[in-house]
């Protein structure tokens, strides 16, 4: 009887599909990664190691340059403009009575949507012949602008729409730190005589610092991850103009069969998200735990 | 005055927040039911002139939605809950039956796959499902879709498993059950909140996968509604009108189960970051 739980072949029963699988779809890629980034591996002739080659042709690649420095836009818009905009919307919902549910549930819309659907969503909203936004700036008389094809627009027009998608997901998390804060600490505040503003600017915003970090640390991750909305609403183009990493990364392995280089790329993207998160780890987002 | 209009202006500023979230899903809708372009473009914002439902009809039909819609459905249920039942049993062998060691080893094997994103497998799995000839079948999607969400789903369950008590457990062996009558009948039923939770996430997440679907299946009989979307998109350039019709029946379905499930998509998905 007590060995009920003690029986090592029940035990590996329940274990071993979830190994099986979980080693030869997640693992045995990871592993395998690392050996076909130190090769010319193209799928048909024979694979040699070529040693660093990989790594450092991506270093002198210019155009890989281009998708190193999208990815930081990405990471400078979400970090510098978006965690602002969410901190600013959660303390106001935080505050109102009415509507709040409303708001919430609202706002958290976009980020249950397929990106790709997103993209053509906003492709046609973008639309210079019959998109609205067109539309809207020909009542000022303002010409139709050719938001996804021209080079320096392009990439502006997919950094607002993924803030559009991402937002309000950032916004539910902070405000379920918001709430979370003991409404006495508040009470107390305002009985000593802080408005609003200064109870959320020198009480709120000081006691969700780590929900805080969190959002800063989860952008950056998703600002590295960014593909499927490029691939869906510019592909890249025009002239590279849009190109991330990741993107990058799949047309170099897809449609040239460059797996090798592909596969370093990849490493390199790991390594730089890891890099940063480490950096922000170990610089701004040092928090102490918060005891009410 | 003064009064009211503080705690008018808030309301002011969300409201235009959710109007600039609301606003493309009211545009696509009254899209898909005009005609055709020209009407489209000589008036964007206004209610269509005639509710013009063939869109709908010619949409689901020629456009395939319905076969790329039935294979989202099914392939992101299917892989959730095999995701969802494996991540259970092994939560369960590792918090409640005792093999310490052996248990902690392979929860931290388990937690590794939680630093390493998706997109950096993509190219390895790829020529993985090619090396196992399932490519442009879906077991090339339902793999590493299941496969990919098991760390996550074993460290929240196990997080939940931890916490029942032991008395239980011990008086249903008393009884007479052993280790696997005692998973399904004792510890499965009582973590179910814990298994919806990681089953939306999964289905969720399936159903809106974008990379591998594009890349993994190029029948177009196999393919699931995102990168079914993009081709229908490809294919009617021009016909903005049924291109929004199959913006509405993509997004209806997801729409509509977040109405009815909000609160725990919500909890389960910003628990979920939070962990993760």
């Amino acid at each position: 009887m007590k060995n009920t739980l003690k029986n090592p072949v029940v035990y590996l029963l329940f274990i071993i599909p979830t190994i099986a699988m979980y080693g030869l779809f997640f693992l045995y890629p990871m592993f395998s990664s690392l050996f076909y980034a130190f090769t010319n591996w193209t799928g048909l002739d024979e694979t040699q190691f070529v040693g660093m080659s990989n790594f450092t042709r991506a270093f002198s690649d210019t155009n890989f340059h281009g998708a190193i420095i999208n990815n930081m836009y990405f990471i400078l818009f979400s970090v510098g403009l978006q965690v602002p905009l969410i901190i600013v919307f959660a303390l106001l919902i935080s505050n109102v009575k009415r509507f709040q549910g409303f708001y919430k549930t609202t706002v958290f819309i976009p980020s249950i949507l397929s990106t790709s659907v997103i993209g053509i969503l906003w492709s046609f909203i973008y639309d210079p012949d019959i998109g609205p936004i067109s539309a809207f700036l020909g009542k000022f008389g303002i010409e139709p602008i050719y938001w996804l094809a021209e080079s320096d627009l392009a990439l502006i027009a997919i950094l607002i729409t993924n803030a559009w998608q991402w937002i309000g997901f950032y916004i539910v998390l902070v405000l379920a730190a918001i709430l979370a804060i003991p409404k006495e600490i508040d009470e107390a505040a305002s009985i000593d005589g802080a408005n609003a503003t200064q109870r959320a600017w020198y009480l709120t915003v000081p006691l969700i610092k780590p929900i805080i970090s969190v959002v800063v640390m989860l952008s950056i991750a998703g600002a590295m991850r960014v593909v499927d909305i490029v691939l869906v609403m510019t592909n890249g183009g025009p002239f590279g103009s849009t190109e991330v990493m990741a993107s990058f990364m799949v047309n170099k392995a897809i449609k040239y069969g460059e797996y090798g280089y592909g596969t370093s790329l990849s490493i390199i993207i790991f390594a730089f998200a890891l890099v940063l998160t480490a950096i922000y780890q170990l610089t701004l987002g040092r928090t102490e735990r918060i005891e009410y | 005055m003064p009064i009211k209009l503080k705690k008018i202006v808030p309301h002011i500023a969300l409201m235009t927040y959710v109007v600039i979230i609301l606003f493309p899903f009211v545009f696509v809708v009254f899209s898909s039911l005009k005609e055709n372009n020209v009407e489209i473009a000589q008036s964007p914002f206004s209610f269509p002139k005639e509710l013009y439902f063939k869109n709908y009809s010619t949409a689901w039909v020629q456009a395939k939605i319905d076969t790329y819609f039935f294979n989202s459905a099914y392939l992101a249920t299917s892989s959730a809950v095999v995701g969802v039942l494996l991540a259970a049993a092994t939560a369960f062998a590792l918090t409640r039956m005792k093999f310490r060691v052996a248990s902690k080893i392979i929860y931290q094997v388990v937690l590794i796959g939680m630093l390493i994103p998706g997109n950096v497998l993509f190219i390895a799995q790829y020529l993985l499902m090619k090396d196992l000839h399932i490519l442009n079948k879906h077991w090339s999607l339902f793999l590493p879709y299941t496969a990919g969400a098991l760390p996550f789903s074993v460290l929240l369950i196990t997080a939940f498993m931890k916490a029942i008590p032991n008395e239980l457990e011990e008086a249903a062996i008393i009884d007479g059950l052993k280790a696997h009558g005692l998973f399904f009948k004792i510890v499965l039923p009582l973590t179910v909140p814990a298994l919806v939770t990681v089953f939306i996430i999964n289905f969720l997440g399936n159903w809106n996968e974008y990379l591998l679907a594009n890349f993994f299946i190029n029948k177009d009989s196999l393919r699931t509604l995102p990168t079914g979307m993009v081709g229908f998109r490809d294919s009617y350039q021009m016909n903005y009108a049924l291109i929004c019709t199959g913006i509405v029946f993509s997004v209806a379905p997801v729409l509509l189960l977040y109405t009815i499930l909000q609160r725990q998509i919500i909890e389960g998905l910003t628990a979920g970051s939070l962990k993760g």
